[in-house]
């Protein structure tokens, strides 16, 4: 369990993370969303005791990371695969992890064994791909055998084949009854991996849910072709509905179903050639989301 | 026992990744050859000269410290050992993988110069005393030669090997300051070489007050069996670096606690 409260970090003028107040519960994979920029690497560096917060709290398991008294065995994280020294090799990299932990030795045959690295481990980890620098970094996450993970963009450089081990991967972590926290630009790559969703624009929580919760609640859009397109715009405009012509001569209608755009229509007068309600992607709802968030900040109003 | 993360832990780990990069070994061979090549040189060259030296240079002669001159360059190898062993860490990132899995700072800092020191100490006692008995076998026959039995001399020549150590720690604490490769190199070397031609260019009567104060300076008053004219005495030279090398590595530490990682 991760509990950010309140959590707050500036850099200079910069507001990184902004009042971000969340829980990661234990046995689901949440997926931490937001576009570039918008504080998700550096809310997980101050959850790992990186970065201070300039104000408010990250505790896991109820405590900051700078108590826990054997870090590697209640955190495990991925939040660079780059940063380990190029020089060193797969196997000394985690060598030095488990000594400092006190984690058995055998350990480290495992997690190579685990991430697939076996056949590199004693090669410099200068030389490896991002794919396999990302696959030592889930190695390193995976030493300690921690009850609470972290993935920075975890899956930047993999491969289809390894793409699909991760996700299945979250997924088996949090059967298992762990804290899977994954962060992403990426709301397609969420929605196959994610049960909830915690969306951030500009270090504020814009909003917190499952994937069916987030869909549900977003405006779809109804598709209308009339032959009288003119006309029907400013019915539905009348009627409450916002309006957008397409090139093809359509109308996207929202803030409005189907059902009261076709009593419009029927009142108006106006004869439908097509009626086509779509519930909008979950790409679209953040993109939604997360284009609004930008506006609030860009003006500095206030939000909740 | 505890399976806390504790210092002894953290030295395992520090001791693991020193010896795992070929930096510091790349480092400590080059101390090797610069110590011992040229206390083979330098000596080789004064014995060559010796019959045609003056009389005043016999007499202030130092069989010590002139087979001990290869450490006035190797100490920009120690140096670079300790720079590297913790701007690399920032330079890949890695620094974060290593704060994560001990979130104490400090104690991080202390496993990396437990490592770091008692390596170098070893490493450097050895050298300066094959370096020494190297130049005393040229010296024999033709020049003065000392003789480890004499408590001065074996004194001036341990100290050499602290004065390798201390400044090895020097450049790891200019490299948690400064967090740049480059920029230690630069300070270290500009601390060493650049600071002793300022000072030439300044009034004799403050070069005197000055120059003691250098860190090569206090390297010379630790090598010296003999109290010199322009040095401090060995005592005072050896605190006076220690003092110097301690407040670079505190005011790193205080940095380090308090900076983002
Ligand atoms: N060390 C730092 N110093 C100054 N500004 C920083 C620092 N780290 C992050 N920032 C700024 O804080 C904001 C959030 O950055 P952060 O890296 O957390 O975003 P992100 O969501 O991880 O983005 P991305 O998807 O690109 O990885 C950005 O405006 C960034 O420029
Ligand atoms: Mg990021």
């Amino acid at each position: 369990m991760i509990r950010l409260t309140s959590l707050t970090k500036r850099y200079g003028d910069t507001v990184a993370v902004d009042d971000l107040d969340v829980e990661i519960r234990p046995g689901v994979v949440t997926g931490f969303l937001g576009p570039n920029g918008s504080g998700k690497s550096t809310t997980m560096r101050i959850i790992m005791g990186l970065d201070a917060p300039t104000s408010g709290s990250a505790t896991i398991n109820g405590r900051r990371y700078h108590d826990l008294e054997r870090p590697l065995h209640e955190v495990g994280a991925l939040l660079d695969a780059k940063s380990v020294h190029p020089g060193r090799s797969a196997r000394n990299h985690l060598r030095a992890l488990a000594a400092s932990n006190r984690i058995p030795p055998r350990r480290i045959d495992d997690v190579l064994d685990f991430a697939g690295i076996t056949s590199v481990a004693d090669k410099k980890v200068g030389g490896f791909s991002l794919g396999m620098s990302q696959r030592l970094g889930i190695a390193a996450a995976m030493l300690g055998d921690p009850g609470v993970l972290l993935f920075d963009e975890p899956v930047n450089g993999l491969d289809p084949e390894g793409i699909r081990w991760i996700r299945e991967l979250f997924r088996s972590l949090a059967t298992e009854g762990r804290t899977v926290f994954v962060s992403s630009h990426l709301m397609s790559e969420m929605a196959l991996s994610a049960d909830e969703i915690i969306v951030i624009g500009r270090g504020r929580l814009i909003t917190q849910g499952t994937v069916g919760d987030l869909t549900a609640s977003a405006d779809g859009v109804v598709t209308v072709r009339a032959v009288d397109a003119d006309r029907l715009a400013n019915a539905i405009e009348v009627g409450g509905g916002h309006v957008e012509r397409r090139n093809d001569g359509t109308l996207a209608v929202s803030s409005l179903n189907a059902e009261a755009i076709g009593r419009i229509a029927l009142d108006a007068g106006v004869a439908l050639s097509e009626l086509t309600p779509r519930r909008a992607s979950l790409e679209e709802v953040y993109m939604d989301l997360t284009a609004d968030a930008v506006e609030y900040s860009s003006t500095a109003a206030p939000h909740e | 026992m505890s399976d806390r993360v504790t210092l002894a832990s953290t030295t395992r780990a520090e001791w693991i990744k020193f010896r795992s990069v070929r930096s510091t070994l790349t480092g400590y061979l080059v101390t090797v050859v610069l110590t011992i090549g040229l206390a083979a040189l330098i000596t080789s060259a004064i014995r060559t000269h010796w019959t045609s030296t003056t009389e005043l240079r016999r007499i202030t002669f130092d069989p010590v410290s002139s087979s001990l001159g290869g450490t006035l360059f190797a100490q920009f190898a120690v140096g670079v050992i300790g720079i590297l062993f913790i701007t690399s860490e920032y330079a890949s990132g890695s620094i974060r993988t290593t704060f994560a899995a001990t979130p104490r700072r400090g104690t991080v800092m202390v496993a990396k110069l437990l490592v770091l020191s008692a390596t170098t100490l070893v490493m450097a006692e050895v050298v300066v005393l094959a370096a020494f008995l190297l130049g005393q076998r040229i010296y024999q026959g033709v020049v003065p030669t000392a003789s480890l039995g004499d408590g001065a001399v074996l004194r001036a020549v341990l100290l050499g090997g602290v004065y390798l150590t201390l400044l090895a720690i020097l450049g790891f604490g200019l490299g948690l300051i400064l967090r740049s490769q480059s920029a230690a190199i630069s300070v270290f070397t500009s601390l060493l070489l650049v600071l002793p031609i300022i000072v030439i260019i300044l009034p004799t009567s403050w070069q005197n007050t000055i120059t003691k104060w250098e860190p090569s300076a206090l390297g010379r008053a630790m090598m010296s069996p003999t109290p010199a004219l322009d040095t401090f005495g060995w005592a005072t030279g050896t605190l006076v670096l220690c003092l110097y090398v301690a407040a670079v590595v505190v005011t790193g530490i205080v940095l380090v606690n308090r900076r983002d990682a």
